[in-house]
């Protein structure tokens, strides 16, 4: 299984739960799992083009995955994924 | 956070507050990398707030922010371990009031912080003010300091 952090905004759609368990051999997998199980997910991460949003981060233990491969970055057994929003403004 | 903001004055500083039942103990400036991740400019387009792309590199960190991403996530697990929760959210505005823009707004995805804007445009009287921005709303949160 595949530990997955959920930010805030998504928790509404994991019972409030900040940190999941989904299966999959894969980020884009892994997302996949976690929607059959938790509705909405999918569709709060990805545009309408199914790439990922550009103000979603992704990680892969400590790595982001847009310096690995992206959501087809494969995963094993004890990896963790972290979703993290990302932050920004300006005047 | 003041010290902060005046350091990096003339680009926007940014930095995070953590604490426990809305008491802040923890603060990690976070480095502003508007201008050298490329990424930026693309979720600005994505939230169709200020676009970044007309603006030269040199001076995008004038008018806007972007949390370096490695930064905001050792911050997070940081607080995971100290088990602290995210309580603000800061940046400052060098030239214009301490209240949040269109863009600010727009990007706003942390429901649960308060965003805290620290406004230079008095640079010898900072204005320092926070609100809650849920659903493009804006409602003044209130603070003390003790």
């Amino acid at each position: 299984m595949i530990k997955v952090r959920i930010p805030t905004p998504l928790r509404p759609l994991t019972r409030g739960q900040g940190e999941v368990e989904a299966k999959g051999a894969s980020v884009a997998e892994v997302i996949a799992n976690l929607d059959s199980i938790h509705p909405g997910l999918k569709q709060r991460l990805y545009d309408e083009t199914g790439e990922l949003r550009r103000f979603v981060n992704i990680y892969v233990n400590e790595e982001d995955i847009r310096f690995l491969k992206g959501k087809e970055t494969a995963l094993k057994e004890g990896d963790e994924v972290s979703i993290v929003p990302a932050i920004a403004g300006g005047r | 956070m003041v010290a902060h903001a005046r350091e990096l004055n003339p680009f926007e500083c940014c930095g995070l507050l953590a604490g426990r039942n809305g008491a802040v103990v923890h603060h990690y400036r976070i480095t502003n990398t508007v201008a050298n991740d490329v990424r930026a400019a693309q979720v600005f387009d994505e939230a169709h707030v200020k676009g970044l792309r007309h603006l030269p590199e040199t001076t995008r960190a004038e008018v806007a922010y972007f949390m370096d991403p490695k930064e905001m996530l050792a911050a997070f697990k940081d607080m995971r371990q100290r088990q602290l929760d995210l309580i603000v959210i800061y940046h400052s505005h060098t030239a214009s009031p301490a209240y949040p823009s269109t863009t600010d707004i727009g990007l706003a995805y942390y429901p649960e912080a308060a965003y805290l804007i620290i406004s230079l445009e008095q640079k010898s009287k900072p204005d320092i003010r926070a609100y809650w921005i849920r659903d493009r709303q804006v409602v003044p949160a209130e603070f003390h300091s003790i």
